[in-house]
């Protein structure tokens, strides 16, 4: 194989603070996704599967999670002589050094990086979405129209527009793949498009060093924010690439359960085996699992369980990670429990996203009896272990490691638990 | 994990396991699945690798394609490194001889080149066959404080059954004084694991004095316990050779209770989960809106929607509604189709159950296979890699499906209790 002429830039370092607690301890792309893996595998497995090979991942925020994830690379089979993964924190020069101050900002401080792959585009993406997609699709549309800069579209609804980058695509010679784009609006307060940035650009390396050099000397470094308003003024030809594909984003809890929730039911919006989903096996020894059991009480409807968990309850509607326990007489329901949770013995759990090590002992309860579509997502930060007949009202945070000490018996609705 | 120990270690992965019947059509008996996710070499491979041993060599004979595969570099068992290391060792031609192995003390022969470039003060040889944990860091710190030239893994057996192994008489410290090799007549309980460790000399001399010993309960040890100083090493714990389809049925049981003293996840089993070429990792297993389990393993990418109850599922299983698995044991990426049975059976890879078809069928559990009557006599099925049971097919107990078998090689009427079917149709 030829040395490959693509170099895709992965932007992980950012924190989020609408996830809250899960993101306390780790970057947004580290938070776990999909009963075993983390959201960052979703683009790490659509490079691997558009055959892109040398990837830069820029992390910043409490990066230990996320570079403990990635490893070597190899999971995504991005070890060979061609095929790499490097990470890239910020760095100290002879010519001083900084945080990234923001993504524009940490693409420039790895300008040399890039320039010495001499690549022939450069795919830049964030690693925070749920999506399947084939990156060369976008790049052929990009090498087609011979564009400066392309970026992928997605629709959403009106109602939610105003979060995103939005953009008006010209519609020309029936070409659904998408089109010159004639306006951009950055999270404006009335959307005038419902075609969403998905913050994935690919840009003509020159195009985009340029921009980065004048993008230096202000103060402010975002691409949606400062870089595309300026390149479009410019005149440059730059195309939006409509993406029909089902797209998850996780900004907010409530968003992230409701992702996680697309992976259930009969067909699935999220397929992990159709997506040709991979993850990183080492990471927290999943791969050494053995076989999930279920006991002779087990009641399992529409759910899905990994390796290592063990269940004599009732599980529905609800995502297990690996080694998590739910003992007889416990109901966990519309739930989402990450690796390593041990749910006691006649507990209940309804609408409860769980981090990572959490034990509830017997007879704890948290979330509500029935749930309705608007009832809030109940939160607990990783290891706690949560005193018998504890009573968490719904929509309450608990903060993390808060294993000891004196807890009331009653937790608010709403209420954050330090 | 202990620090390292200088002990070489050699496990003979190369017997046939024939009366493993069709589970060994297509591998090496260490090479067959088992609780799942493992092969039954992960056993032997994790407790070298727990007991903090570096280097291993692996003797091959029979059928060492899916072991070999599923061996890798040796990486699943952290063999990979500077100082560590896997090595296969099949058969090969020399200049003056070169033959198959002839037993298990001519396989060791046969690679004496291999031990001399690895010396060490002791070689742990053992077999790629069993089903247990044990820690042979402290069987060797054992063999050192009695200054032995070899020690046996013995443990406590039931005197029927002393018959199908290595029997030693021991005296009061431990010594062997005794051997017979699968006595007629048990005169003790004491059965050989067949894991032994030589000192490093001592096994090459051995080995060199006489190349008419080929095996080691027959020849090298009688003469070792005659001559010199040969320790029996007490184990005590859950051991199974499983060679029978009858033991390998039960020792996949035993992973399903508690009690039973086997736990892979406690014993940290571990497996090469990557062996073969899937391009995803696979997924959560998936339990729809119908699905009704009692006491199962169930491993990541099955998709479960009928009933399993008292069953092992490896990877990938896929049970349609209506369907039911009872006292089986599935392996990877089988299909049993809406409202088919299977029950008390054992289907290797890929196998596909037609809809309402029933494997396992009637309650006469007594008509022993007639092809292999000494292989399948408690009424337990087997179904070979990727065979198809049509739409409606009945098969009966202690039968056997073979590997490969197509729609077509079915006549259209039941499968009788005890036949078994061929590829090419013929039913014996």
């Amino acid at each position: 194989m030829l040395k490959p002429t693509t170099l895709a830039m992965i932007l992980a370092g950012s924190r989020v603070n609408e996830l809250n607690v899960l993101t306390s301890s780790r970057p947004k792309s580290a938070v776990p996704f999909g009963g075993l893996g983390r959201i960052i595998d979703f683009p790490l497995s659509n490079l691997l599967n558009s055959g892109i090979e040398q990837i830069a991942l820029l992390s910043q925020y409490r990066s230990y999670s996320l570079i403990n994830h990635i490893g070597t690379g190899a999971a995504w089979d991005m070890i060979g002589r061609y095929r790499k993964l490097s990470i890239l924190p910020p760095s100290q020069g002879a010519m001083g050094g900084d945080w990234y101050r923001g993504p524009a900002d940490a693409i420039h401080q790895n300008l040399d990086f890039i320039r010495f792959h001499e690549p022939e585009e450069i795919l830049i993406l964030s690693g925070d979405h749920v999506y399947s997609m084939d990156y060369q699709d976008m790049i052929n549309y990009h090498t087609e129209k011979d564009a400066d800069l392309t970026i992928a579209f997605t629709r959403v609804p009106r109602s939610d527009a105003h979060r995103f980058g939005l953009a008006e695509i010209e519609e020309k010679d029936n070409d659904t793949r998408g089109g010159r784009i004639l306006d951009y609006w950055e999270k404006p307060l009335c959307p005038q498009s419902d075609w969403a940035s998905m913050t994935i650009l690919c840009f003509k390396p020159d195009v985009l060093y340029q921009a980065l050099e004048e993008n230096h000397k202000g103060e402010s470094y975002h691409f949606g924010l400062d870089i595309i308003p300026s390149l479009l003024q410019k005149n440059l030809k730059i195309y939006g690439y409509k993406f029909y594909g089902y797209w998850g984003y996780t900004r907010t809890i409530d968003e992230y359960w409701r992702s996680s929730m697309d992976m259930l039911g009969s067909n699935p919006a999220i397929d992990l085996e159709k997506w040709m989903f991979r993850t990183n096996l080492d990471h927290r020894n999943i791969r050494d699992n053995e076989p999930a059991l279920m006991g002779e009480n087990a009641i399992v409807t529409n759910s899905l369980i990994y390796n290592g968990c063990k269940v004599g309850g009732t599980v529905r509607n609800s995502i297990l990670f690996p080694g998590v326990h739910v003992k007889r007489g416990a109901v966990v329901e519309n739930s989402i429990l990450f690796y390593n949770n041990i749910v006691g013995k006649n507990c209940r759990l309804n609408k409860v996203v769980s981090d990572v090590n959490v034990v509830f002992k017997e007879k704890v309860t948290a979330g509500p009896l029935v749930c309705a579509a608007h009832t809030p997502v109940t939160v607990i930060g990783w290891n706690n272990t949560i005193p018998q007949s504890t009573e968490i009202g719904e929509g309450a945070t608990i903060h993390p490691n808060r294993s000891g000490g004196v807890w009331p018996s009653y937790i608010n609705s709403g209420e954050e638990f330090h | 994990m202990k620090k390292g120990k200088k002990a070489l270690v050699l496990i003979l992965a190369g017997g046939v396991g024939s009366r493993l019947n069709i589970l060994v059509q297509k591998r090496a008996k260490p090479a067959v699945p088992f609780a799942g996710i493992y092969r039954i070499i992960d056993f032997s491979l994790s407790n070298v690798m727990n007991s903090g041993l570096k280097n291993v060599g692996i003797l091959t004979q029979y059928k060492p394609l899916s072991l070999m595969d599923h061996l890798a570099m040796g990486d699943a068992w952290d063999f990979s490194g500077r100082s560590r290391g896997l090595t296969i060792l099949p058969p090969r031609t020399g200049e003056s001889e070169s033959d198959w192995y002839k037993g298990t003390a001519d396989a060791v022969r046969r690679n004496i080149d291999f031990l001399e470039s690895n010396p060490s003060d002791e070689v742990v040889i053992l077999s790629g066959d069993h089903i247990y944990n044990m820690d042979f860091d402290a069987m060797i710190e054992y063999h050192r404080s009695k200054s032995a030239d070899v020690t046996i893994a013995m443990m406590v057996v039931p005197r029927s059954e002393i018959h199908q192994f290595g029997a030693g008489i021991v005296d009061k410290n431990d010594r062997i004084i005794e051997w017979e090799e699968k006595p007629k007549e048990p005169r003790t309980n004491l059965a050989s694991m067949g894991i032994y460790v030589f000192d490093f000399k001592y096994l090459l001399d051995c080995l060199k004095r006489d190349k008419s010993e080929v095996d080691f309960g027959m020849h090298i040890l009688p003469r070792s316990i005659a001559e010199d100083n040969v320790f029996a090493y007490p184990f005590y714990g859950y051991w199974r050779d499983v060679g029978t389809i009858q033991a390998y049925w039960e020792a996949n049981m035993d992973v399903l209770r508690k009690d039973s003293g086997i736990s892979p996840q406690k014993w940290q089993i571990r497996t090469n989960v990557e062996g073969g070429s899937r391009i995803s990792d696979r997924a959560p297993a998936r339990f729809g809106e119908f699905c009704s389990l009692d006491t199962c393993l169930v491993s990541a990418g099955s998709k479960i929607d009928g009933s399993v109850t008292n069953s092992v599922l490896a990877p990938g299983v896929i049970v349609e509604k209506g369907a039911k698995v009872n006292n089986s044991i599935i392996f990877a990426d089988c299909i049993i189709r809406a409202g088919a049975v299977v029950d008390l059976a054992i289907l290797d890879k890929r196998v596909i159950v037609g809809a309402n078809a029933v494997v396992g069928y009637g309650d006469n559990y007594k008509v022993v296979n007639r092809f292999k009557p000494s292989h399948l006599y408690s009424g337990i099925t087997l179904v070979g890699k990727a065979a198809v049971v049509p739409v409606g097919q009945l098969i009966g107990r202690n039968c056997v499906v073979n590997g490969g078998v197509t729609a077509a090689s079915y006549s259209g009427l039941p499968l009788e209790d005890g036949d078994t079917l061929f590829a090419d149709g013929k039913v014996t």
